[in-house]
C-alpha cells in the first residue's frame, strides 16, 4: 500500500473515533446529577425564568438532539459558556494552553536530555553495574507521586536557593522561564523512568541484530557503528515511546500545573472540576483527548514515512 | 493509553504460558522482599486501630502544628491531630482502593475481552471499538471527569478506574486466547472431540489468565497512586478521613516550618509502590526466563 492511502486510510479511521470521544464527554453531563440550569440560575430563581434558561440551553430536547447539536458545536469550536465565570470555554482554553505548552515543551526536553542517554547506557552495560543503578532509579522513580516530587523540588531547590518561584507563571518571558524549569523538572523525573524501560529494551533489540553483528565483523570502529546504525534504527521507536506516553504526560501536567500554581489546561480542569463548571470540563476533557488523539496520528503518520515496510492493521 | 498497557506490550512474552508452569524454579529473592514489604503495610492497615497512638479524627487546635516530640513522632497537622495516626488509618483506605482498584478491571476486563474473543462477531466489534475510544482519552483526565459525574467518593473512584481501565486487561486476554487458539494442544484437544466451549474453559482460559496476574502488583501501583493523585487535586477521598495524597496537598502550605508533613507521606507511599514493584519486576523476570 502506498503511504499516501495509509495517511488517509489512517486519517479516515480518526473520524468515528472523535465522534466517540465526543460522545463521551457529552455522556459525562448526561449523567451528571443535578440540573444545570439550577446551577446557574441559583437557588431563589423563579420556575418561569428556569424554564427559560433550561430551553436556551436546549436541555428541554430529546437526548439525541441534544448531542447532535453538541457535535456540530464543537465541530465549530463552540465549547459552550463557563457556569462560573460566563466567558467561553474556548477562550478560557485559548488562555491556559501556552502555559500547559511551556510545561509539555521544557518537560520533554528535560525528559530526553536524561533519558537518553541513561537508556543507551542501560543497554550497552545490560546487566552490568550501571545498569543495575539505572533500573534500580526507575524503580523507585515509577512510585513517586509527582506532586510530591514537586513539592520536595520547592522544598530541597526553590526555598534554600531562591532561584525559582515556588509557584505561579509570572509577567514577562524571563518570569516563564524561571517559573517553568522546577514543573517541568517534575514532569521529566515522572517520565524519565518509562522512557528508559523502552529505549533500553529497543536498543538491545538493535544491539542484538543480524546486521550489527554483520557490520561489528567486518571491522566497523564502534563509534561509527553506534552513530550509523545502532543509534539510527533504535530512534524510530523512539517517537512512538515518547507519542505513546502521551496520555501519562498529560495527566502529569495536571498534577503539576496544580502542585506548582501554574494557570494551564490542567489546573483548568482541576478548577472546573472542583467548581463543579461542567462546561469547562466536558471542554478541557475533550481537548485533552482530542490532544492524544492527534498525537497518536502525527506519530503513526511519522512512523509511516520513517519506515516504509509500516502498513495499517484491518 | 495507559501505563498498564504500556508495560503490557513491552514485557508481553513470547514462549507459550503452559511450558512455563511446567518446570518449578525459585522465585527471585526480590519477589520476598517485596512480598514482605506489602505484608507489613497490610497488617498496619488491618490492626490500624490498635497500632494508632490517637484516634485520627481527633482535632486538638490547641495543639495545631507541633514538632515532632515523643507524644506526637511525626508531630500534629494544621487541625492538631497526631499525623502518624492519620498515616496508620489512611493505609486502610489507599490499601483498598489500590487492590480493588486493580482487581476490578482485571476481573471485567478479562471478561469482557474473553466473551469477545470467544464469540467473536458484535460483540468482539463492540468491546474492542469501545476501547478504542476509552484509550483515546488520558486515563486519569478521563477518571477525573468521571467520578465528578458519579459524585466523590470511594465507590465513584472504584467505578470510574474499572470504567477505563478494564481496556488493558480485555486486549490482553483477548490476543492471548487468540494466540493460543492456534496451538497443537488446542489442536490436539480438538481432534480428540472435546467440545469447544470445554476447550475455551479447561484448556485455553487458566493458560491465558497468568499472563494477567503478572501485572496485577503494577496496576496495584498505579491504582493508588492514581487515588493520592486524585485525592491530591481534591476530587478524591473528601475529608477528614485520611488518606496519603489528601496528606501530602493538606502539608504543601506548612513546607517552609513543617516539612515533615508533605514528606512523611511520599515516603509512605514510595515504600509501598516500590515493595509492589519488586514483587512485580520479579514476577515478571522469573516468568519470562
Amino acid at each position: 500500500m502506498g503511504r499516501f492511502r495509509f495517511v488517509l486510510k489512517r486519517l479516515a479511521l480518526t473520524v468515528p473515533l472523535l465522534l466517540g470521544v465526543v460522545l463521551l464527554v457529552f455522556l459525562i453531563l448526561e449523567i451528571t446529577p443535578g440540573d444545570p440550569a439550577r446551577q446557574i440560575v441559583g437557588l431563589r430563581a423563579s420556575e418561569e425564568k428556569l424554564q427559560e434558561v433550561r430551553d436556551s440551553l436546549g436541555l428541554s430536547d430529546p437526548v439525541l438532539t441534544q448531542y447532535v447539536r453538541y457535535v456540530g458545536n464543537v465541530a465549530r469550536g463552540d465549547l459552550g459558556y463557563s457556569y462560573k465565570s460566563g466567558r467561553s470555554v474556548a477562550s478560557l482554553i485559548a488562555e491556559r494552553l501556552p502555559v500547559t505548552i511551556w510545561l509539555l515543551g521544557f518537560g520533554l526536553v528535560f525528559a530526553l536530555s536524561i533519558s537518553v542517554p541513561l537508556g543507551i547506557l542501560s543497554a550497552l552495560r545490560h546487566d552490568r553495574a550501571a545498569d543495575h543503578v539505572v533500573r534500580a532509579f526507575g524503580l523507585i522513580g515509577l512510585t513517586m507521586p509527582s506532586f510530591w516530587v514537586g513539592i520536595i523540588l520547592i522544598l530541597l531547590v526553590a526555598l534554600p536557593t531562591g532561584l525559582f518561584p515556588v509557584g505561579g507563571f509570572g509577567e514577562t518571558v524571563p518570569e516563564h522561564i524561571r517559573s517553568i524549569i522546577l514543573p517541568a523538572l517534575t514532569l521529566a523525573i515522572a517520565i524519565v523512568p518509562i522512557q528508559i524501560r523502552s529505549l533500553r529494551a529497543s536498543t538491545i533489540a538493535v544491539l542484538g541484530s543480524d546486521y550489527i553483528t554483520t557490520a561489528r565483523s567486518m571491522g566497523i570502529p564502534p563509534s561509527r557503528l553506534m552513530r550509523r546504525f545502532v543509534l539510527r534504527n533504535a530512534a524510530p521507536p523512539t517517537i512512538a515511546i515518547v507519542a505513546l506516553d502521551v496520555g501519562f504526560l498529560l495527566f502529569g501536567a495536571v498534577v503539576i500545573e496544580t502542585t506548582f500554581a501554574l494557570p494551564g489546561i490542567g489546573q483548568g480542569l482541576v478548577l472546573a472540576a472542583r467548581g463543579r463548571d461542567i462546561p469547562a470540563i466536558q471542554g478541557y476533557t475533550l481537548l485533552f483527548a482530542v490532544m492524544v488523539v492527534a498525537v497518536y496520528l502525527l506519530a503513526d503518520i511519522l512512523t509511516a514515512i520513517a519506515d516504509p515496510r509500516v502498513e495499517i492493521e484491518s | 493509553m495507559s501505563l498498564a498497557d504500556d508495560l503490557t506490550r513491552e514485557y508481553a512474552p513470547s514462549e507459550p504460558q503452559h511450558q512455563l508452569m511446567v518446570e518449578r524454579r525459585r522465585l527471585p529473592r526480590r519477589v520476598w522482599v517485596g512480598a514482605a514489604i506489602v505484608f507489613v503495610y497490610i497488617l498496619v492497615a488491618v490492626f490500624a486501630p490498635l497500632l494508632a497512638p490517637y484516634d485520627p479524627l481527633a482535632l486538638d487546635p490547641l495543639h495545631a502544628l507541633e514538632d515532632p516530640s515523643w507524644a506526637h513522632p511525626i508531630g500534629t497537622d494544621e487541625l492538631g491531630r497526631d499525623v502518624l495516626s492519620r498515616l496508620i488509618f489512611a493505609a486502610r483506605v489507599d490499601l483498598l482502593v489500590g487492590f480493588l482498584g486493580a482487581l476490578l478491571p482485571a476481573i471485567v476486563g478479562t471478561a469482557l475481552g474473553a466473551i469477545g474473543a470467544y464469540r467473536g462477531g458484535w460483540r468482539d466489534a463492540l468491546t474492542m471499538r469501545t476501547a478504542d475510544v476509552v484509550q483515546a482519552f488520558p486515563t486519569y483526565i478521563l477518571i477525573i471527569a468521571l467520578v465528578f459525574a458519579l459524585g466523590q467518593g470511594l465507590t465513584s473512584i472504584l467505578v470510574a478506574f474499572t470504567i477505563i481501565a478494564w481496556v488493558a486487561y480485555a486486549r490482553l486476554i483477548r490476543s492471548e486466547i487468540l494466540r493460543l487458539r492456534g496451538l497443537d494442544y488446542v489442536e490436539a484437544a480438538r481432534a480428540a472431540g472435546l467440545p469447544t466451549r470445554r476447550i475455551l474453559w479447561l484448556h485455553v482460559f487458566p493458560n491465558a489468565v497468568g499472563q494477567t496476574l503478572v501485572y496485577l502488583p503494577s496496576d496495584i501501583v498505579i491504582a493508588t497512586l492514581g487515588l493520592a493523585a486524585l485525592s491530591f487535586l481534591g476530587l478524591g477521598v473528601r475529608p477528614p478521613t485520611p488518606e496519603w495524597g489528601a496528606m501530602i496537598a493538606a502539608g504543601q502550605p506548612f513546607i517552609r516550618d513543617q516539612w515533615w508533613l508533605s514528606t512523611v507521606p511520599g515516603v509512605v507511599v514510595v515504600g509501598f509502590g516500590l515493595g509492589l514493584s519488586l514483587i512485580g519486576e520479579g514476577i515478571e523476570e522469573w516468568t519470562r526466563r
